[in-house]
C-alpha cells in the first residue's frame, strides 16, 4: 500500500507545474494556434492533427467535468453514504449505452424517454414565461397607464415602432389566411424587420469571432518574446519551411511525371 | 414484450412529462423536491448520454485505425488529446488551480485548450466573412436592410466605423455607437420577438407531442 501511495505520489510530481512549463506552455499554444491556422493556406497535415487533438481534448474536457461534477458527487459519494435512490438514474443512464448492443438496444428506450419527459415537462412553463408572455409583456410595456403619464415621447415612439414590427413580423409566420391584400402588406414589412434581426444577428456573430481571432493574434505576440525563445517565430519559420519544401517536392514530383 | 419494449418507455414520459409540468404550477414543498430531484437525477442521466457519444466517437475511430483506412493515423490524436486532458484531470482531482497555484489541469486549459478552441472558432472569421462577400449580393430591398444592419453592427465597433462616421455624420450630433444601440433595442428586438414567439408556439407544441406519445421518433425503430 505504502508502494502504491509512494509510486502515486511520484507520478503526481511530474505533473506539478514549474517555470519551465510554463515556457514550453508558450509553445505548445503558439505551435497550435499556428498549426491550426495554416488551414487558411491549405489543407495540411498539422492542421489534421491539431484539428484531431480538439476533438480529443474537448471530449476530455467533457468527460472530467462529469466525472468531478456529476459521477464523483452525484452518483459514486451518495452510493458510499448508502443513499441507494441514485442508483435509479444510474441505471437509466447505463441503460443508454445499451445502444450498442442490437439485440437489446430497447433497453436505452428507458434512459431516452426519461430525458425527453422531463425536459419536455420543463421545457412548457420556462418557455410560455420567457418566450411567450415576456415578450409579448415587453411588447405592450410601453403603453401602460404609468409609461405614458411619465411623458417620454420617445420611450413611446420606440414602443410603438417595436410592437408594429413584432406584428408584422407575426404576419409573415401566420399561415392560416392567404397572403394578400392588407396581410400581404404587412408580412411584406415584416420580411424587413426580421432582415434586420438576421443583419444584426450576422454582424455580432462576426465579431464574436474577430474578438476571438485578436485574442489569438494577442497570444502569438506575447509568445513571440524572448523568455518564451520566440516561440511563435520558430514555429511560424518551421511550418513556413514545411510548406516550401512540401511544394518543391511536389512539383519535383509532378516534373517527373510529366518527364515520363 | 411490447409491453416492455414501448408501452412502458412512453409511461415513463407522459408520467415524468406530467409531473414536472404540474409541479411548475404547483408551488409547494414536495413539488420543488421533486423538481430539485428530477433536476439531480437527469444531470446524472444526461452524464452517461455523455457517455455513449464518447463510447461512439471513440469506437468510430478505433474502427478507422483497425482498418488502417485513410488518415487514421491522425485518428491516434484523438486519444492522444483525450489522456492529455483526463490524466491529469484525475491527477489534480479536477482542480484547474490549487490555491494561487496552476495545476496541470489548468496547464492544459490555459496552453493546449484554450489555444484549441479559441483558434478553431477565430478561423471561421475568415470563412465568414468570404462567405459573406459572396452572400451579401445586393439584389432586392430586403438584400439591401440585411447588408446594412450587419454592415452597421461590424463596423460601427470598431475605431474605422467610428472615424468613418465621425467625417461622414458627424454634423448630426449623434454617435455611431447610439445609432447601433437603438438599432439593437428598437427594430432588431421587433424582428427577435416574432422569432421567439414562433420558437415558442414550436417548442411547446413538440414538447405536448413527445409528453402524449404522439412524436415518438427518438425512441427508433421497432
Amino acid at each position: 500500500m505504502e508502494f502504491l501511495g509512494n509510486t502515486w505520489n511520484a507520478f503526481a510530481a511530474i505533473f506539478t507545474v514549474t517555470p519551465g512549463w510554463m515556457t514550453f506552455g508558450g509553445w505548445v499554444a503558439a505551435g497550435l494556434t499556428i498549426c491550426l491556422f495554416s488551414f487558411l493556406y491549405k489543407d495540411n497535415p498539422f492542421f489534421k492533427v491539431a484539428e484531431h487533438l480538439y476533438l480529443g481534448a474537448g471530449m476530455g474536457w467533457l468527460f472530467q467535468v462529469y466525472l468531478f461534477q456529476t459521477w464523483k458527487p452525484k452518483v459514486f459519494l451518495p452510493l458510499m453514504e448508502g443513499q441507494y435512490s441514485v442508483l435509479i438514474p444510474a441505471l437509466l443512464g447505463l441503460s443508454l449505452v445499451t445502444q450498442f448492443f442490437p439485440r437489446i438496444s430497447w433497453v436505452s428506450r428507458y434512459g431516452f424517454t426519461f430525458i425527453m419527459g422531463y425536459g419536455s415537462g420543463l421545457v412548457i412553463p420556462l418557455t410560455i414565461s420567457t418566450d411567450f408572455l415576456k415578450q409579448i409583456g415587453g411588447t405592450i410595456a410601453p403603453f401602460m397607464v404609468s409609461e405614458i403619464n411619465s411623458g417620454n415621447i420617445i420611450s413611446l415612439l420606440n414602443g410603438t415602432f417595436v410592437a408594429f414590427g413584432f406584428i408584422c413580423v407575426l404576419f409573415y409566420f401566420f399561415f392560416s389566411v392567404e397572403h394578400k391584400g392588407a396581410v400581404k402588406k404587412a408580412s411584406n414589412i415584416g420580411i424587413y424587420f426580421l432582415m434586420l434581426y438576421f443583419g444584426a444577428a450576422f454582424g455580432n456573430t462576426v465579431m464574436g469571432r474577430f474578438s476571438l481571432l485578436y485574442g489569438r493574434f494577442d497570444d502569438l505576440y506575447k509568445y513571440s518574446a524572448p523568455e518564451y525563445f520566440y516561440a511563435t517565430h520558430v514555429v511560424l519559420g518551421l511550418l513556413v519551411a514545411y510548406f516550401i519544401l512540401d511544394k518543391l517536392v511536389l512539383s519535383r514530383r509532378g516534373g517527373g511525371q510529366e518527364a515520363h | 414484450m411490447i409491453f416492455i419494449k414501448k408501452h412502458i418507455p412512453l409511461f415513463i414520459c407522459f408520467f415524468v412529462g406530467v409531473l414536472t409540468l404540474g409541479s411548475y404550477y404547483v408551488p409547494n414543498a414536495t413539488s420543488e423536491n421533486y423538481i430539485e430531484m428530477m433536476n439531480k437525477w437527469e444531470n446524472i442521466v444526461a452524464g452517461f448520454a455523455f457517455l455513449l457519444g464518447l463510447m461512439s466517437l471513440f469506437y468510430s475511430h478505433f474502427h478507422k485505425i483497425s482498418r488502417k483506412a485513410p488518415g487514421w493515423g491522425y485518428s491516434l490524436f484523438v486519444y492522444v488529446g483525450f489522456l492529455l486532458v483526463v490524466i491529469p484531470a484525475i491527477v489534480s482531482n479536477g482542480q484547474p488551480m490549487k490555491g494561487p497555484d496552476m495545476t496541470s489541469l489548468g496547464w492544459i486549459y490555459r496552453f493546449v485548450f484554450t489555444s484549441l478552441s479559441g483558434t478553431m472558432f477565430a478561423v471561421l472569421a475568415f470563412y465568414i466573412v468570404s462567405t459573406a462577400y459572396r452572400a451579401f449580393r445586393i439584389k432586392s430591398p430586403q438584400a439591401f436592410v440585411l447588408f446594412a444592419a450587419a454592415f452597421m453592427v461590424i463596423l460601427g465597433r470598431v475605431p474605422l466605423g467610428q472615424m468613418m462616421w465621425d467625417g461622414v455624420l458627424g454634423w448630426t450630433g449623434y454617435q455611431v455607437t447610439d445609432v447601433i444601440e437603438w438599432l439593437m433595442s428598437v427594430p432588431v428586438v421587433a424582428g427577435r420577438r416574432g422569432i421567439m414567439i414562433g420558437i415558442a408556439i414550436g417548442g411547446i407544441v413538440t414538447a405536448l407531442k413527445i409528453i402524449f406519445g404522439i412524436e415518438r421518433q427518438y425512441m427508433g425503430k421497432d
